[in-house]
């Protein structure tokens, strides 16, 4: 009963909660981002065994935002944890051009994935503070984003260490959760 | 038996899901009509346009309007994201064109990225809705005043419809989907679809 009133307490005013999920290659910046979103600073990271979650309140949303390790040999992990998934924040490493084909690869694989069916997409074109850095439109290209259809999706040139473009893409995000999504 | 029938059923009365693109420069209010669809063809509320952000992707909007399922495709209008417009081009029954109609200053982009749009061959028979946005405004162009600025030649060619409206307060939105649907279960572009769909294999 408790739990009702609590239900319909934040349906009436707007505090809403969401489970974000922040996906990406090893080294895209997808801890660092987390804590700079949570905390406001940079924190030093260790590569990420396992995951990280913590819940960021912004806009009336809770997100809760579960970042999980990047690594070739833990990625095929990440399947436990997509269902009941809203968003999936899609970190790529905008200077690592080299492995920019396997963001891609990686990228598809997860859209194909029956449980984040109607999850909406942003995508965070990262280490925009690097030297030789791709913006937005030239990521669009490599992750060929215009292959997504049936969701909504959205890219936002960020710098994790600077702080830049986090916060673009959460208003996004919560605009989009609350007008209906994907 | 059941299934033949619902198979038979489903024929008879399912309706044609039509994917409607909206194109137009940036600010020109995209995404402010889309959401201002869903609020009048759907349950959904819809965004107020205070909180509408600049576009960076693609936004959707799923509707029922005159009988027909709509699914509309809002992309971003800043140059560098324009390139992207054509990636949705082939799967496209229509065009919605939107133009800031109480901003002179943005013809000439709107003009020249309209006949890019109506040069490409995946979107050969498309039906055009140009939409002269922003009338709230005081100071908006009629559709006779912007019709003149935009007398491109691709355009005689092409099924078209100039409408004025407000994205912002809904005027004349309905009677230019009502048309928009309309034109689109008569187009020749409608049947291609359809054919191409049955052949590969996708409804």
């Amino acid at each position: 009963m408790g739990i009702l009133f609590t239900r319909l307490f934040s349906s009436l005013f707007g505090n809403r909660e969401a489970r974000i999920l922040v996906l990406g290659l090893d080294n895209a910046g997808k801890t660092t981002i987390l804590y700079r979103l949570q905390m406001g600073e940079v924190v030093s990271t260790i590569p990420t065994i396992g995951f990280n979650v913590e819940t960021v309140q912004y806009n009336n949303i809770k997100f809760q935002v579960w970042d999980l390790g990047g690594q070739t040999s833990i990625r095929p992990y990440w399947r436990c944890y997509f269902p009941n998934t809203q968003a999936v924040i899609y970190v790529v490493d905008s200077s690592d051009t080299d492995r920019l084909v396997t963001a891609k690869d990686e990228f598809h694989a997860i859209l194909e994935e029956e449980e984040l069916k109607s999850a909406v997409v942003l995508v965070f074109a990262n280490k925009q503070d690097l030297p030789g850095a791709l913006d937005d439109a030239a990521i669009t290209e490599a992750l060929e984003l215009h292959k997504i259809k049936n969701r909504q999706w959205a890219i936002f040139k960020t710098s994790a260490i600077k702080g830049e473009g986090l916060f673009e893409g959460l208003d996004w995000l919560s605009n989009t959760l609350k007008s209906g999504g994907g | 038996m059941f299934s033949l029938f619902y198979g038979l059923w489903n024929y008879m009365f399912s309706k044609t899901e039509f994917h409607v693109l909206i194109l137009g420069v940036d600010k020109a209010g995209k995404t402010t009509l889309l959401e201002k669809l869903k609020s009048l063809f759907s349950k959904l509320e819809g965004l107020p346009p205070d909180r509408i952000v600049p576009t960076v992707g693609l936004n959707i909007g799923r509707v029922e309007a005159s009988n027909a399922k709509l699914v509309f495709w809002d992309l971003g209008g800043q140059i560098g994201l324009r390139t992207i417009w054509e990636k949705y081009y082939e799967e496209a029954h229509a065009i919605v064109y939107v133009i800031d109609a109480g901003c002179p200053s943005s013809f000439e982009d709107s003009k020249s990225a309209l006949g890019k749009v109506l040069r490409h061959e995946d979107l050969q028979g498309a039906p055009l809705l140009i939409l002269a946005n922003k009338q709230d405004l005081p100071g908006a162009v009629s559709t006779e005043e912007l019709a003149r600025y935009l007398d491109l030649k691709e355009l005689n060619e092409r099924l078209h419809m100039f409408e004025a409206v407000s994205a912002y307060n809904g005027t004349g939105i309905k009677f230019a989907i009502d048309w928009l649907v309309d034109v689109m279960e008569r187009s020749k572009r409608t049947e291609m679809l359809r054919v191409r769909a049955g052949v590969t294999g996708h409804v």
